[in-house]
């Protein structure tokens, strides 16, 4: 028999870590999607950014959320200077796409390694006072450690869609990688542009990481754990698509949660992968990819 | 490869300006020399405005376009997976342009009706005529003094380079610009043009007004196939 309780609550949490995976899953949707950068190392940024989070606040006893706000523009200037440096020892020199794997791959282990010497391999959580606190809706409970990351997760894509559809910055970045040429003879410059891009998606990953370290606790090689899904959100919801990786990562979330529900959370992961092998057969732009 | 020799042509203000010649004789690569494309090894490039003049050579595209000059280029370089709207809004980018933008767009649908009916549709879903026409507006939402005009009528039917050719005078004269274009098309080109050169194998073989180009030896040679 099925019961209503198990199944809503099911849902629900799904919904809400859904809005959390789309957090994760911006920056690589802007980057591999928009840019055609290979930056595998997304997953990395967004662990550190937990570190980071978990730092500031066991020793200073700072908002988790506050400190995603104050790493953004932190993590916008790393970005900057990652990509300035993939620019100039692998775009510039007009280098395979293959190449720059190798780059992204180093700075992969370079992050993982750093964070073993800083921190260690222990798990790391973060304190907040509402975090042990829960929404009593009915028979649906809604607990903040999952609640706040949904909310924003979801106010992140928000913003990130409105700026790209909205700003002159944000529509030049979803135009340099189709035509760099034809967009500096439009007056801007590409490298400064994919420079800014760049940035924002290494951003998001400091406030995904802030969110990460809230529902659940880290440790060094949990980013690997999160590439696979990460890339199914991104490609399931149309690679560029900011709109897209939202929805796909919400869907996500739940076809997750329900299995986990009713077969066990071993299944989960094979649901995810399965789901996207489905939506690239039917529809290899993904969701909403143009 | 040393393609354009000795090239020297100039234009002044409100001017429409043709380069006619063949296929790879150099008009392309003219162009982009001119917008910071392709680098010369040597010689100048001079724009002046408001009594002060500007060696372009060494300048970016991005720099140049920053200045007031915009080129349409060959091949229109659309973004085909952005929408039209998407097109002519990226063509505002520089500052200046952004503060005419709903005047500069006004007027672009008031010219090409068919761009404002097509608004959502993606660049690239295109026909090649309508192509044209986006480029063609992409370039005046930039709100340029100078527009250089690379070959508009490849790949277009006789009717659709006529209607384009007119647009062009008309948007020329709306905005007091001066123009530069590159055609094969001589007999379409010479319509609305002032005065014109001829290049044959990157050098300027020929210059002259609308009426001598016509009588010209090297035009009858080349296009009208005496
Ligand atoms: N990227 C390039 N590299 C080398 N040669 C080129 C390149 N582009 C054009 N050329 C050569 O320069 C000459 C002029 O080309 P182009 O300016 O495109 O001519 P047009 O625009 O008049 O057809 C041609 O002989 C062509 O082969
Ligand atoms: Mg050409």
């Amino acid at each position: 028999m099925v019961s209503i309780d198990l199944l809503l609550n099911a849902v629900v949490a799904g919904i809400l870590i859904g809005g959390f995976y789309a957090a994760v899953s911006l920056g690589i949707s802007v980057v591999f999607g928009l840019l055609d950068i290979a930056n595998i190392a997304h997953p990395l940024f967004v662990i550190t950014g937990s570190y980071f989070t978990f730092y500031l606040n066991s020793n200073f006893g700072l908002d988790p959320i506050l400190v995603g706000l104050i790493l953004m523009p932190l993590f916008f200037v790393i970005g900057n200077i990652v990509y300035q440096s993939y620019y100039h020892f692998f775009e510039k020199q007009g280098a395979e796409p293959l190449r720059g794997l190798v780059f992204f791959f180093g700075v992969l282990f370079l992050i993982e390694v750093s964070i073993i010497i800083t921190f260690g391999v222990d798990y790391q959580l973060v304190e907040a006072a509402y975090l042990g606190e829960s929404l009593n809706l009915g028979i649906v409970n809604v607990s903040y450690r999952l609640f706040i990351p949904f909310l924003v997760g979801v106010l992140l894509t928000t913003g990130l869609h409105f700026f790209f559809a909205k700003t002159f910055y944000g529509r030049a970045i979803m135009g340099v990688s189709q035509d760099s040429l034809a967009l500096s003879l439009m007056g801007a410059d590409p490298v400064r542009i994919k420079s800014v891009a760049f940035g924002i998606g290494i951003a998001t990953a400091s406030m995904a990481g802030a969110l990460l370290v809230m529902i659940l606790p880290i440790e060094p090689a949990l980013g690997r754990e999160y590439i696979g899904r990460v890339f199914a959100v991104a490609v399931l919801g149309g690679l560029g698509s900011v709109k897209g990786a939202l929805f796909a990562a919400i869907i996500l979330g739940i076809a997750e949660s329900l299995t986990a529900t009713y077969f066990g959370a071993a299944w989960s992961s094979g649901v995810s992968f399965g789901f996207l092998l489905l939506v690239l057969a039917v529809r290899p732009a993904g969701l909403f990819g143009r | 490869m040393k393609v354009l020799h000795d090239v020297s042509i100039e234009m002044t203000e409100g001017e429409t300006v043709i380069l006619l010649g063949t296929n790879g004789n150099g008009k392309s690569t003219l162009i982009k020399t001119i917008m910071g494309i392709v680098p010369p090894n040597q010689g100048e490039i001079i724009f002046e405005s408001e009594g002060v003049q500007i060696n372009l050579v060494g300048k970016k595209p991005q720099e140049i376009v920053n200045m007031g000059i915009t080129m349409v280029p060959e091949g229109r370089r659309l973004f085909p997976q952005l929408t039209v709207e998407e097109n002519l809004y990226l063509g505002a980018f520089r500052r200046e342009a952004r503060q005419n933008l709903e005047r500069n767009l006004s007027y672009c649908f008031e010219v090409f009706p068919r761009l404002g009916e097509r608004r959502t549709q993606l660049a690239g879903s295109m026909s090649g005529g309508e192509q044209q026409m986006l480029a063609l507006a992409r370039a005046i939402m930039s709100s340029p003094k100078i527009l250089l005009i690379d070959e508009p009528s490849v790949g277009l039917a006789p009717i659709l380079v006529s209607q384009l050719m007119t647009s062009i005078k008309e948007m020329k004269e709306n905005l007091n610009l001066t123009v530069l274009m590159t055609e094969q098309n001589f007999s379409q080109a010479t319509k609305i043009a002032d005065r014109g050169y001829i290049i044959v194998h990157g050098k300027i073989e020929f210059r002259g007004s609308n009426v001598e180009l016509s009588g010209n030896e090297l035009v009858k040679q080349y296009y009208l196939g005496t």
